[in-house]
């Protein structure tokens, strides 16, 4: 999978602009600022993931895309453990960091995860013109690269590379990280690159 | 139940998704999810192999045989023989084939059905299973070094590890 350079600037730009809807949602629920790198993209061979994600204790929050591009790939909120406790703590009004995360973070991270995401799909998708939705979340707590390589495995059999997206999140005040991880399928890839070609031949 | 600090032997090969390897030299895989990590092990020879594998058919795809289980198992195998190993010789152990999201996807218990190929792979093969850790919902990573008499340790998220 090659991708011009042209190509790699335009999805940077289209998932900047989605991670900042999702960094104003985040904001608002911590009530705090939250500050946004500038996004990473690499194309990755499935073989080398383990150099980019590893065996950290993360929340993974993941979605699949629906809509008119369906089925169009994967996408997932990445929050450290500890992160994720502090995250759960802020919203719940709790201060312990020595516990188990348990039903109520679960269900607070899943809330959470599916606030930012929606946001991060409704500003790709306004940008592009076209409706991306994603699914039901579902939640997992353990190795990042564990979560990663199940959600591949439901992906195309022929998928040998793939689009590693990250932004991340952060928050001083509350010491909170997190990745937004975008993994398109191939058609999905092509059909947001045609779709940003044409955005960028209408203002030329 | 032990926490390990330093889990991964320096000079291991870290086996990615898909990929393999055959030889003496230690072999790790980071983070198993659904995925299964087949090893191979030839405790006469001191040698062995390990694979990575990622979904149960090939469907005829042969340009990475370390990812899926009906080309993988033969592969070690022959692998191994090619390498001087007795058939007889050679054990096999299991790691991984968890089911992380519940619920989630199209490609239901893909971790099962990567176990359940894997398995009937070596039945054919006459190849005794010695020891595995697959199912539940966790992810797991894996450390193995052929000279250490085909030891395999396993390391959690939560940094418990086992061996098997």
């Amino acid at each position: 999978m090659l991708l011009t350079d042209i190509q790699l600037d335009a999805i940077r730009e289209l998932g900047n602009i989605g991670a900042a809807h999702a960094a104003t949602t985040l904001s608002q629920m911590l009530m705090s600022q939250i500050e946004m790198s500038v996004p990473e993209i690499k194309v990755v061979d499935i073989g080398n993931i383990c150099d980019h994600i590893g065996d950290e204790y993360v929340a993974m929050v993941v979605f699949s895309l629906q809509g008119e591009l369906e089925p169009g790939g994967y996408i997932v909120l990445l929050v450290p453990r500890e992160s994720a406790l502090r995250l759960t703590n802020t919203m719940l009004g709790m201060t312990d960091m020595e516990r188990e995360i348990d039903e109520m973070d679960r269900s607070a991270l899943l809330e959470i995860g599916n606030i930012m995401i929606s946001a991060f799909l409704d500003g790709t998708a306004e940008l592009l013109g076209i409706v991306m939705m994603p699914s039901p979340p579902a939640l997992a707590i353990d190795m990042a690269h564990a979560g990663i390589e199940s959600i591949l495995s439901q992906m195309d059999a022929d998928v040998n590379e793939v689009i590693l997206f990250k932004t991340e999140l952060h928050s001083e005040e509350h010491r909170i990280k997190s990745d937004i991880l975008f993994m398109p399928d191939t058609r999905t890839l092509n059909d947001i690159l045609r779709l940003l070609q044409e955005l960028v031949g209408s203002v030329q | 139940m032990v926490r390990a600090s330093n889990f991964f032997e320096e000079s291991a090969i870290i086996i990615g998704i898909g990929e393999y390897h055959i030889g003496t030299e230690p072999k790790a895989t980071i983070g198993l999810g659904s995925c299964v990590a087949v090893i191979l092990h030839d405790e006469t020879r001191g040698i062995g192999a390990m694979a990575h594998v990622m979904l149960p058919e090939s469907n005829g795809r042969s340009d990475r045989p370390g990812k899926y289980a009906d080309s993988a198992v033969p592969l070690l195998f022959d692998g191994l023989c090619a390498k001087g190993s007795r058939p007889q010789n050679i054990t096999a152990k299991l790691v991984g084939g968890a089911s992380m999201f519940a619920f989630f996807g199209n490609n239901l218990n893909i971790g099962e059905r990567n176990i359940k190929a894997i398995k009937e792979g070596l039945q054919v093969r006459k190849i005794r299973i010695t020891g595995e850790v697959i199912g539940g919902n966790v992810g797991r990573s894996v450390m193995y070094n052929p000279s250490g008499h085909g030891k395999v340790n396993i390391k959690q998220a939560d940094g418990t590890c086992q061996e098997v």
